[in-house]
């Protein structure tokens, strides 16, 4: 696959643009469906869990490198043939449909229950996929610009968690290692709705001017994602205890909640509304990484296909509307993540490896 | 490259195209979000609960109005209903504004009720994303109604009033710090109990009248509010606290007795204190609790010569003294009610592994919980004048 130089951009980028893919709606509230099973080991959890995203990214370059300029839709069609390699792009499109629209429905979500909880969700899904569209027409340059300063401007949040220390107490992580491992590691396997978005670098991949650089700055940014992910974590379950960390949905929010300026009474909903910028990164790129997979699929020019990608994603927010549609959603979408972020790069590395073998042989 | 040109021209004017049509859709689109204009809402500045007499619950609301014409008045209402919002919907149908609970800064709750249990209320404002979980929580001596409706000479909005007394008082340690968030915290954590201050009228004036214990979100039992240094030196620690004490003559040193006089009071400020807590054994719970105070000395009487180290010495031994003996007598009290508002059973959480503590296990635990306390208090300055 060619692509033209003035579409490609610089390694470093890559940094904000898994960062910004992976830090998104999840980290609002991971806090509670991580301490049910990990209690107060829950961030040894995340720490785990953060590891995970680092050998799967390892495999994940492997079998990119192998390929040269090619992403996964191309890798697919190549190793199982046109016809099983659709299918297979088939449902990674299908995958990052489900990811946008459970980010945007999350979003949505979060703004009905703390600031308007009289707009409807065909507001607020027409205004930000209105947003979405306009990035999306301009090309993957701009959106990666918009990953570039989505992270850079909401690097204050990660000040702000200097608040809620004056409340902690170092108490609530003893005694460490109380948890059996089995539970923390199922804590672990929570966190994949929080900590997906990485798997952006299998459709980027042949966008990345200098791939020499590229594991440097992919492992950078799961780096950068564990550490605010681990102190976000550390700081909740010092702040909360254990019975209130369970019961608080969005506990990162939460956090913020009591903290409040002698010109802005609320801090939270400043919080709420600069999330924003932190979503459209993750919108973005899920839309871009259906796209570039469905044009492998059928002919259609990007224009059309974002119009009808929002039309799609927009009917859907019509549909599911209560608390419990979408944290069922959520649930389906992280178990189906876990396979296909987590399990899936290395069994492909795998079966890349062993055809080379035996091509070899021929 | 003519062309080429023409075609980026076309391209900027598309773009700008769409610009104006974004701007268009966001100013129709900002219609659509509900409006609260200030003249037009009441902002509740406090909520009191109380045991209803017909329905569960009874609230008195402080509303304050914002008149662009006139002074802003402030309304006192009390309803009563079988829900919070139930009683929201009976206060707006006698204001002629919008009533909103985002600038809300005190919730109280009547004595009866916390003697009833306050998990719900304390559930029911966690769960509000309008309240701000900074709100200061207080119990009020007898009923929150009649404190609130009264018409008090030289208090004119009685909300504002309440807030403040709490909000100094608590900022500068003279009282416990009772945000809802700690009040949350406390009530959900397995080793700990919540902590109130309680407040009630005298004549024209609101005033601190000491600290509610709990067990289990219901009130146990007080503790009058000099005590209040005694929890809060266990419960975390100070940073400028004021402590003042009477020394009575047996726990006075003789250095310090110039005649057989009685008694000495000293006063102290500017007190930094650091408390650890060491569980010693875990099966018969047994504590080493660790208090280090530094303070300095502001008021003694009768005055004696602070000049010398000996007696400087002296005295320091006797507030020791004196300090353990009125922090046994406090912990003593609350195991008695069984309310671990310190957080012992915290520490004991922490550091017990697989103890798989609950609250109920903890309380009787804690009954018979040894204490062991040793204070060391260190005289740093006297004043300007010795």
């Amino acid at each position: 696959m060619k692509i033209p130089p003035k579409e490609m951009f610089n390694a470093h980028l890559l940094f904000f643009v898994m960062h910004g893919a992976q830090i998104g709606v999840g980290v609002q509230g991971f806090q509670r469906i991580i301490y049910q099973d990990a209690h107060q080991d829950a961030w040894i959890s995340v720490l785990l869990a953060g590891i995970a995203t680092h050998i799967v990214t390892f495999f994940m370059i492997r079998t990119l490198e192998m390929y040269g300029s090619n992403d996964l839709y191309g890798i697919h069609q190549d190793i199982f043939g046109r016809w099983i390699g659709n299918v297979f792009n088939v449902i990674y499109v299908l995958y990052c449909f489900i990811a946008f629209f459970s980010v945007l429905r999350n979003y949505i979500e979060v703004i009905q229950a703390w600031i308007f909880p009289n707009i409807g969700e065909w507001f607020l899904a027409s205004t930000l996929l209105l947003i979405i569209i306009y990035a999306f027409t301009a090309g993957l340059r701009v959106m990666v610009g918009v990953s570039f300063f989505s992270v850079i401007l909401s690097l204050w949040l990660v000040l702000m968690l200097g608040f809620p220390l004056k409340f902690a107490s170092v108490n609530n992580l003893l005694p460490i290692l109380e948890t059996d491992f089995r539970s923390i590691l199922k804590g672990a396997h929570s966190m994949t709705f929080t900590i997906i978005g990485f798997e952006i670098l299998m459709v980027i991949y042949p966008f990345v001017q200098d791939k020499k650089q590229v594991s440097k700055y992919a492992h950078l940014s799961l780096l950068a994602t564990t550490t605010i992910y681990v102190a976000v974590m550390v700081v909740s379950l010092m702040y909360y205890s254990g019975g209130e960390i369970q019961r608080t949905v969005w506990a990162t929010l939460t956090l913020f909640s009591f903290i409040s300026f002698p010109f802005i009474e609320r801090f939270e909903f400043i919080v709420v509304c600069f999330w924003m910028l932190i979503i459209i990164p993750n919108l973005c790129l899920y839309a871009w990484a259906a796209y570039r997979g469905t044009i492998r699929l059928i002919n259609i020019s990007s224009t059309k296909f974002i119009w009808l990608f929002a039309l799609l994603i927009f009917l859907g927010t019509l549909v599911v509307q209560t608390r419990f549609q979408i944290n069922g959603m959520d649930t389906k979408l992280s178990r189906a993540a876990f396979y296909i972020v987590f399990l899936y790069p290395i069994l492909l590395w795998l079966i890349v490896i062993m055809r080379k073998k035996v091509m070899m042989k021929k | 490259m003519a062309y080429r040109y023409h075609e980026k021209e076309g391209d900027d004017e598309k773009m700008k195209k769409w610009l104006w049509c974004m701007i268009l859709l966001v100013l129709l689109l900002y219609g659509c979000a509900q409006t609260n204009i200030l003249e037009r809402i009441g902002l509740t500045t406090l909520i009191g609960y109380d045991v209803g007499k017909e329905k569960k619950m009874q609230t008195t609301a402080v509303i304050r109005e914002v008149n662009p014409e006139f002074q802003s008045k402030v309304d006192v209402i009390t309803t009563e209903d079988n829900t919070s919002k139930g009683n929201r919907m009976e206060v707006n149908r006698r204001v002629s504004k919008k009533v909103m609970i985002g600038q809300m800064r005190v919730i109280l709750f009547g004595e009866a009720l916390a003697e009833e249990g306050l998990h719900y209320y304390i559930d029911a404002s966690l769960e509000n994303a309008s309240v701000n979980n900074g709100v200061y929580t207080a119990i009020v001596k007898d009923q929150v109604a009649p404190l609130l409706e009264y018409d008090y000479q030289n208090i004119e909005d009685i909300g504002q009033h309440i807030y403040r007394l709490l909000e100094q008082n608590i900022q500068q340690e003279y009282m416990i710090s009772s945000m809802l968030h700690e009040v949350g915290r406390d009530y959900y954590a397995v080793g700990r109990d919540m902590a109130m201050p309680i407040i009630e009228k005298e004549e024209e004036l609101i005033k601190l009248s000491g600290i509610a214990l709990f067990k289990d979100g219901k009130m146990v039992s007080t503790l009058p509010p000099p005590d209040s240094f005694y929890v809060k030196v266990i419960r975390d620690t100070f940073k400028s606290g004021i402590y003042e004490t009477t020394l009575q003559s047996e726990d006075l040193p003789s250095i310090l007795q110039k005649k057989t006089d009685d008694t000495m009071t000293v006063a102290f400020d500017a007190i930094r204190s650091k408390r650890t807590m060491t569980l010693v054994d875990a099966k018969n719970p047994e504590f080493d609790l660790t208090i280090k105070l530094k303070a300095r000395v502001l008021e003694v009487s009768p005055s004696f010569d602070q000049s010398h180290r000996k007696s400087v010495e002296a005295l320091e031994k006797a507030i020791q003294h004196k300090l353990t003996k009125e922090l046994a007598r406090v912990i003593a009290h609350s195991q008695k009610v069984e309310s671990d508002v310190f957080g012992f059973g915290e520490e004991y959480r922490s550091h017990v592994r697989h103890a798989e503590l609950t609250k109920e296990k903890w309380h009787s635990l804690y009954k018979n919980m040894k204490v062991n306390i040793h204070v060391d208090f260190v005289i740093l300055r006297n004043g300007v004048f010795e």
